[in-house]
């Protein structure tokens, strides 16, 4: 049997890393960043942020959706 | 007594004063608790990402204060009425309200829950290491 060999690259959690980044809904610049296109939060096994962060970050889009800092669908027209 | 923070979004095209109108009830109430206002920040006019009420646009009001529960429950009664008053979110900080350092820089980044648990740059000052005790 031939086994396949996929490289990992190991991701590290952003936040993690840099500590300088605050998660805080009160902030969307740093919040749109992990969300897609559509307003889509990103999941974590894409960008590897760590079980802790991801939480944070999660609580802190929806509050920012709720009080209209960002969109829930995306683009103003969408 | 618990720390909450308060995100009010009011019409664009109210005037300045109204505006004031609007925080000053909301101080009276948090007074009549025995609570405290600790920051009011207004941002003023913003593009919001979505129609509220077919408006396109609000002036956001942070308030921060030491209040309790029953506080919470009449401003957010009062807004509910409010024709003015788009929308509100109201966060909960702390659970046990711990009198912010007296410097008016730190204010500033006391004021995310995140940043209360991370260590403190001035940890020789005295008051944070009651800050620290109390947690």
């Amino acid at each position: 049997m031939k086994k396949k060999k996929i490289f990992h690259r190991r991701k590290v959690c952003r936040f993690c890393a840099d500590r300088d980044i605050i998660i805080d809904y009160k902030d969307p610049k740093v919040l749109r960043s992990f969300v897609s296109e559509r307003g889509k939060i990103i999941p974590r096994r894409i960008f590897g942020t760590c079980a802790k962060h991801q939480r944070e970050l999660t609580e802190a889009i929806k509050r920012a959706r709720q009080i209209a800092l960002m969109s829930y669908s995306g683009s103003m027209q969408g | 007594m618990r720390r909450y923070e308060t995100i009010t979004i009011i019409k664009a095209n109210i005037a300045e004063d109204e505006i004031d109108t609007i925080l000053d009830r909301m101080e009276k109430i948090i007074q009549e608790e025995n609570g405290e206002v600790l920051k009011v920040d207004k941002w003023g006019l913003r593009k919001l990402a979505y129609l509220i009420k077919k408006e396109q646009q609000g002036y956001y009001i942070l308030t921060e204060y030491a209040g309790t529960p029953a506080a919470v429950n009449e401003i957010e009664r009062i807004f509910k009425i409010d024709e003015r008053i788009l929308k509100y979110m109201t966060i909960k900080l702390q659970d046990v309200y711990i009198a912010d350092e007296p410097s008016k820089d730190e204010d500033q980044k006391e004021s995310d829950q995140e940043e209360i648990k991370t260590e403190n740059s001035e940890a020789d000052a005295p008051e944070a290491d009651a800050i620290d005790k109390a947690e």
